[in-house]
């Protein structure tokens, strides 16, 4: 176990490194710079000028210099500054992480508590009329885009309720039941598009583990009937919810930039894309990275709990 | 046009966000009225808002969700509009033009002391005096805690601007500046310019302090200034909160006690937030939004406004061929047909385009016809000049554009078709990112077409023309290259009545239009939209009173 561990943390040194040569050139392909965006469009600043600021940014050195002096800062947890508004990345990392970590967890909560009894009632009913309904909620999911159900919920909650979420993000340790509404919508936006696929997965697995001379085996003992489903059924069928999910978790806190915007939330996507359109290369690529070192991990720790949820599985 | 926020314009949504908003909005509206929205004429709606006849009450939070948010706090790092939005109610200037309730229209230009009392020009207009006013106070903030405002500041701020920064050209135009005593600013000019003061009233030339300059390094993060309102606190991306200035040299002003700017991204929930009583101020683009608002929403008060002038149009390499042939020029313009724009886009509401504001030229809004036989849509004429011109079978061009807001994608659409059914000019479109736009336009170097832009703060004449047209101006985005023109800006400048200077703007506009320099398309600024309970909010000075024009807030206050 604890060898499978060693090596699967060695194997993602190079996955790290292979994303941050990527990040590193594709920011570097695309045209214009900080600068550009910052100051060009007036007119007013020369080309002398701005290569003297180019020059106080560093953004004049050859590109191999600029990424080992960016990878040592990655190697040694120091980030930098951003080269737009001056602000240490780790002080804008501290106050987009927690927001965007709320509303995946938020989410991704919403989106089990729906998706998991959803789909085990789908798999138990077939064919019947719980079941159609399960399917089209689920299909309809992964159908509707964020940014649109997020527009009509919003939209119509001003509408109908003469309400929508308080504007201006404020932390759940400072105003609890404020945070609360301001991140019940977004995260019930999400967590209906996340429940779309593990409902549609926790069905088609649980609809197959149910067939498994095992279950066949509890009911012939007489167990009832919630616990041949909850307790020897769901288990089993949980391995391929769990990676679903897993990446979910992933996707999520990479940012969810549509929902933080439209919800006006200062979470990683918002920090992401701002950064991206602004060519603030060390928070881009620091936003990246933090998201591959957390895709790894959580890739880790989903391979890890196979082994929990079935106990035949071992790691070489 | 200045865009760090990108929303610059607060319909800087994604075309996609455009779309789903729009069906949203049609089928909320549809849904609680059981009717499609209505396309409502423009006279709907007053186009100024009087001062209110009561007497102003003091107190209470004036809210606005926002689309911008601006990075940095330096005035002299971006001239967006997202910092004008905090910086014009932080700071002050020498001078001002007139705030929403000292102003007879949305077009009185008068100039109004702010931090000078008064302003005179010497015989040949190269020595400017400002006479400041006595007592006024920097905000109670560390390091300035309070201190007066004297002469010095005014000298170390323009020196500053002078030195780096995207207001350089302006204030290199400065020779020096001395300071007799504490309350007079002398300016020397470089050269004679009887329009100074004007290029000193514009939202981006406020007063930043020394204190914050020296002790940071930069004006990135704090901004103090001696402007109605405090900068109580501004946490990115979240909101930004103004507080009353207590010391405030016009006493008694201003009346809310504070101003929150919401950092609200999106459009939809701007809406939202407006309907629910979030926000007190909203701008839309098009009647018909102002209606559906006010379906639910029966009280809120709305005013159209009116465009001065366009800041996009379409910019043509004309220092090579063929747009350097004004053959082609002339013909390109005639083939457009920008009055569909207008019906089609802007809902009959937009302007033709013009560059220089009308006001300037014109005592009322110029009708198609007075701007000049090139800017007709004459198609079968537009093909004959182009086959003269030699290119009777068209010829094959880009055109590239960064998407300022959702309408900017229609008419660059429909000019495309225009050009290819007209003159069978084949335009390879290139949408992209705001720095990539950017770098490619400024640098001036492209190819082909683009969807100008002139930068969106600017409402003086001297900024309008020289800093604009003249050939050798850093602002010449649109690539002139014409001598007359050169000449008539050189010699606007140093012209000082208002009569003369009237018949020379329009010699600049005639030859502009003549030799299709910069071929402006149709462009609206919207509605403004408040709640009821604000009184003195109407937009001034041919600038939003979110933005640019965010100044004559400090007069607004609330009626309950």
């Amino acid at each position: 176990m604890y060898k499978y561990v060693i090596r699967r943390v060695l194997m993602a040194v190079p996955v790290l490194l292979m994303s941050s040569l990527i990040v590193f050139g594709l920011m570097r392909i695309m045209p214009g710079d900080a600068l550009t965006a910052l100051m060009a469009e007036s007119g007013n600043v020369g080309e002398k000028e701005l290569k003297k600021l180019r020059k106080d940014l560093g953004l004049d050195k050859p590109y191999h210099e600029q990424y080992l002096i960016w990878l040592w800062q990655m190697v040694t947890l120091s980030p930098g500054d951003s080269i737009f508004t001056n602000e240490p990345i780790p002080v804008a990392l501290k106050k987009a992480v927690p927001v965007t970590l709320e509303l995946a967890t938020l989410a991704m909560i919403l989106g089990l508590a729906i998706s998991i009894p959803v789909g085990v009632l789908s798999a138990t009913r077939q064919d019947t009329a719980p079941d159609y309904a399960g399917r089209v909620v689920a299909v309809s999911g992964l159908s509707l885009p964020d940014f649109w159900l997020g527009t009509l919920v919003i939209t119509f909650a001003a509408i109908w309720f003469q309400w929508i979420p308080p504007i201006g993000y404020v932390s759940f340790w400072e105003q609890p039941w404020r945070n609360l509404q301001q991140f019940l919508l977004p995260a019930a936006v999400l967590g209906f598009r996340l429940s779309a696929a593990t409902m549609r997965m926790t069905r088609s697995t649980v609809l197959e583990v149910l067939r498994e001379d095992y279950v066949r085996t509890a009911w012939a003992k007489g167990l009832a009937g919630r616990i041949v489903v909850y307790k020897h059924a769901l288990k089993n069928a949980l391995i391929p919810v769990v990676t679903i999910v897993g990446g979910q978790l992933g996707t999520l806190l990479a940012g969810t930039v549509i929902v933080e915007t439209i919800f006006a939330l200062p979470g990683m996507g918002r920090l992401t894309v701002e950064a991206i359109l602004f060519r603030d290369y060390p928070v881009v690529q620091t936003n990246v990275m933090l998201v591959a070192a957390t895709l790894v991990t959580l890739n880790l720790l989903v391979d890890l709990t196979y082994a929990w949820l079935d106990p035949r599985i071992r790691y070489q | 046009m200045s865009a760090l926020d990108r929303a610059r314009f607060p319909r800087s949504v994604t075309r996609r966000q455009f779309l789903s908003r729009v069906a949203a909005g049609a089928a909320g509206a549809a849904i609680v009225s059981g009717a499609r929205p209505a396309r409502v004429h423009a006279a709907a709606y007053p186009d100024w808002i009087a001062a209110s006849s009561k007497p102003p009450k003091s107190g209470g939070v004036v809210t606005r969700a926002s689309a911008w948010d601006p990075p940095v706090l330096d005035p002299r790092l971006t001239n967006s509009v997202g910092l004008s939005q905090i910086a014009t109610l932080v700071g002050s200037r020498l001078v001002r033009y007139p705030f929403s309730d000292e102003a007879s229209g949305t077009f009185d230009l008068t100039l109004k002391g702010d931090l000078a009392e008064s302003w005179q020009g010497n015989k040949d207009f190269r020595v400017w005096t400002f006479k400041l006013r006595p007592g006024v106070k920097w905000h109670n903030v560390p390091p300035l805690n309070g201190r007066e405002f004297v002469a010095a500041d005014v000298k170390y701020c323009f020196e500053a601007y002078a030195k780096e920064g995207v207001q350089a050209f302006t204030f290199q135009e400065i020779e020096g500046i001395e300071t007799p005593d504490k309350y007079t600013v002398r300016v020397h000019l470089k050269a004679p310019n009887t329009m100074f003061p004007q290029n000193l009233a514009e939202a981006v030339a406020i007063i930043f302090s020394k204190e914050v300059l020296e002790e940071d390094g930069d004006l990135k993060k704090r901004m103090i200034g001696t402007g109605p309102y405090v900068l109580k606190e501004h946490n990115r991306k979240v909101k930004a909160v103004l507080a009353r200035h207590p010391d405030y040299f016009d006493k008694g002003r201003p009346y809310a006690d504070e101003y929150h700017i919401l950092s609200t991204p999106d459009d939809a929930t701007r809406k939202a937030a407006f309907r629910t009583g979030q926000s007190d101020i909203l701008w839309v683009a098009a009647a018909s939004e102002v209606e559906t608002i006010r379906k639910t929403n029966p009280n809120v008060q709305a005013m159209e406004y009116r465009s001065g002038q366009t800041p996009f149009g379409l910019a043509l390499a004309q220092d090579k061929p063929p747009f350097n042939d004004v053959r082609v020029r002339r013909a390109i313009s005639m083939a457009v047909d920008r009055q569909k724009q207008v019906d089609t886009i802007y809902e009959g509401h937009g302007i033709l385009g013009w560059g220089i504001p009308w006001v300037y030229v014109f005592d009322k809004v110029p009708t198609a016809a007075q701007l000049g036989p090139w800017f007709q849509y004459k198609p079968a004429e537009a093909k004959k000049l182009l086959a003269e011109a030699g290119h009777p079978n068209g010829f094959e061009t880009t055109l590239f554009y960064y998407e300022y807001f959702p309408q900017m994608s229609s008419q660059v659409q429909l000019v495309q078709q225009d050009l290819k059914r007209n003159l069978n000019i084949n335009i390879r479109i290139q949408k992209l990112d705001y720095t990539t736009f950017y770098g490619r336009y400024v640098e001036g170097k492209w190819d082909g077409m683009a969807w100008g832009f002139k930068t969106g703060y600017a409402v003086a004449l001297d900024e309008q023309a020289y800093q604009y047209m003249h050939s050798k101006s850093t602002k010449n985005y649109f690539r002139f290259g014409d001598a007359t023109i050169d000449d008539l800006v050189t010699k606007l400048r140093q012209t000082p009545d208002k009569a003369e200077q009237r018949a020379l703007a329009r010699k600049v506009w005639d030859r502009e239009f003549d030799q299709v320099f910069r071929m402006w398309m149709p462009y609206d600024a919207g509605y403004l939209m408040y709640q009821p309970h604000l009184r003195n909010v109407g937009a001034t000075a041919m600038r939003r009173n979110d933005g640019y024009g965010a100044s004559t807030l400090a007069r607004t206050w609330i009626d309950k």
